[in-house]
């Protein structure tokens, strides 16, 4: 069964966020992982690129397949996770904590309300 | 609907996710593609291919049909030997890349691809009737299973469950064995090239004890039961073709870098738009290309050189043995040049790789990569 975080807010498209004050850290879930299988490559976006909420943030791509990963919130991306450059697995192994794709400075917080909480995410998987 | 394996109940209690593939639901993975992958060529694992057809091919001049209709003179393969060969239109494009064993006399067993069971039934029948030839083929693909142990310790294991010297069983060659007591067809052959063995099973009811019996057998070499993602990946690192992505839409085996398989001494359907295009020799030809930025090309992506496009890839993964991206395109005549650096594009951006002599893993990858 595929871990469900309490702390963390989620979207239908199976990425999760974590807010720090005006900072949203975004990453997928562990049944986004699970259903991707091997994850060997990551193709991060740039620190300093403006993106709108749905829009597509970076790509994840295992074995077999090409998965486009979405931005949950609009805002600048002020940070990205450079070490999954060469350790794109990291994802599998730890989805929630040392496998987070990127941070994004939130621009409009009225649209955290629209994701999931934990309890909504458990109901579409 | 969704075909599915005699063996899917089984599948279903190891823990398979399951794909799509040509018309069946099948084992996608087990545990992981990598991991799966990485077992076969150091260890051993085990295919459940029943996805794969069967057709039998049966009359006094079987032999003939298939040499008419395969790339082929099927006179050179005696039996209990087999062949990898191709079966072609007129205008030379592939219909299907098949195995054939040659059982006993005027009788061969022919394994198309999945979902060409009936296509390649019907295409070996016509031809019969066109041509007057004293044979017939017969699609009985839903009574088979079929099973593939393969990797370097196939041999060991399955040894264990046969009383036929499996050291005697020459590469392709094929025959009747008794295998965890059941009369099976036993062939040394495989799509991962690693030493390997085939087993064409019937009844299908029995085939559930002999792929639990394998696993048993393999427990010493930790053997474990392989989804069609690794094959994928197994086959494409050996520069295997698959059906579907090297001939979709139907190339020719002078372009599907499969000439080496063409016997040109006998006549077979498909031979004079050879003989033509080979002539010509203005067609494009699938090239290994090993990526040397980082980036995974896929079934689809373009080629480029200077900015120009010279091809298009067909098969495209991460090499779980190389970590490398690696393809296999169709490119333009004169790009072929081994070590000649091109752009794949992948999302837009060219990704750098250069040409190089397939395979992309040797057969010393194990030992080299253990030291």
């Amino acid at each position: 069964m595929a871990e469900v975080r309490d702390d963390l807010k989620y979207t239908e498209t199976h990425e999760w966020v974590k807010i720090r004050e005006n900072i949203a850290v975004v990453g997928i879930t562990d049944h986004a992982q699970s259903e991707l299988t091997d994850i060997v490559y990551v193709e991060l976006p740039e620190e300093g690129k403006e993106v709108k909420k749905g829009d597509e943030l970076c790509t994840v791509e295992s074995v077999k397949s090409v998965s486009e990963i979405y931005a949950p919130v609009s805002g600048k991306i002020v940070k990205v996770n450079k070490e999954l450059e060469d350790t794109p697995e990291v994802i599998n192994k730890s989805p929630y904590d040392d496998g987070w794709l990127v941070e994004i400075e939130v621009k409009d917080k009225n649209e955290l309300d629209s994701l999931l909480d934990a309890e909504g995410y458990k109901k579409i998987i | 609907m969704l075909k599915r394996s005699p063996l899917y109940p089984l599948h279903k209690k190891l823990g398979a996710k399951f794909t799509e593939f040509a018309g069946f639901e099948m084992p996608l993975q087990f545990t992981s593609i990598k991991e799966e992958h990485l077992t076969v060529r150091e260890t051993v694992g085990l295919f459940d291919v029943s996805h794969m057809s069967n057709v039998w091919v049966t009359g006094r001049e079987a032999e003939k049909l298939l040499s008419l209709t395969t790339i082929e003179d099927a006179s050179r393969i005696k039996e209990e030997r087999s062949q990898y060969t191709a079966i072609l239109r007129e205008d030379g494009t592939i219909i299907d890349d098949v195995i054939f064993l040659h059982i006993d006399k005027d009788r061969y067993m022919v394994i198309p691809n999945a979902g060409m069971d009936e296509t390649v039934t019907s295409w070996l029948n016509e031809k019969a009737e066109e041509y007057n030839i004293d044979a017939e083929a017969t699609n009985v693909s839903k009574d088979f299973v079929i099973l593939a142990i393969q990797g370097p310790k196939s041999r060991d294991t399955l040894q264990k469950l046969t009383d036929v010297d499996l050291n005697t069983v020459g590469f392709f060659a094929c025959r009747y064995a008794n295998v965890s007591g059941e009369k099976c067809i036993l062939s040394h052959t495989g799509y991962t090239g690693e030493l390997g063995f085939e087993l064409q099973v019937t009844p299908t009811d029995v085939a559930k004890h002999i792929f639990m019996d394998i696993l048993e057998a393999g427990k010493e070499y930790n053997i474990k039961p392989i989804g069609l993602g690794a094959r994928d990946t197994l086959r494409l690192e050996k520069c295997f073709l698959l059906a579907g992505n090297e001939f979709e839409g139907g190339h020719t085996p002078l372009e599907a870098m499969l000439s080496w398989a063409i016997n040109w001494d006998h006549d077979f359907i498909g031979k004079e738009a050879l003989i033509k295009q080979k002539e010509e020799g203005d067609y494009p030809r699938l090239t290994c290309l090993e990526c040397i930025d980082k980036g995974i090309p896929r079934h689809g992506c373009e080629v480029e050189k200077n900015g120009e496009k010279i091809g298009v890839v067909s098969s495209g993964t991460m090499s779980p043995c190389l970590n490398k991206g690696i393809a296999m395109a169709y490119l333009n005549p004169g790009f072929q040049k081994e070590g000649l650096e091109v752009d794949i594009i992948i999302r837009g951006k060219p990704v750098k790789a250069k040409v190089v002599k397939p395979p992309f893993v040797k057969q010393d990858w194990l030992k080299t990569h253990k030291s």
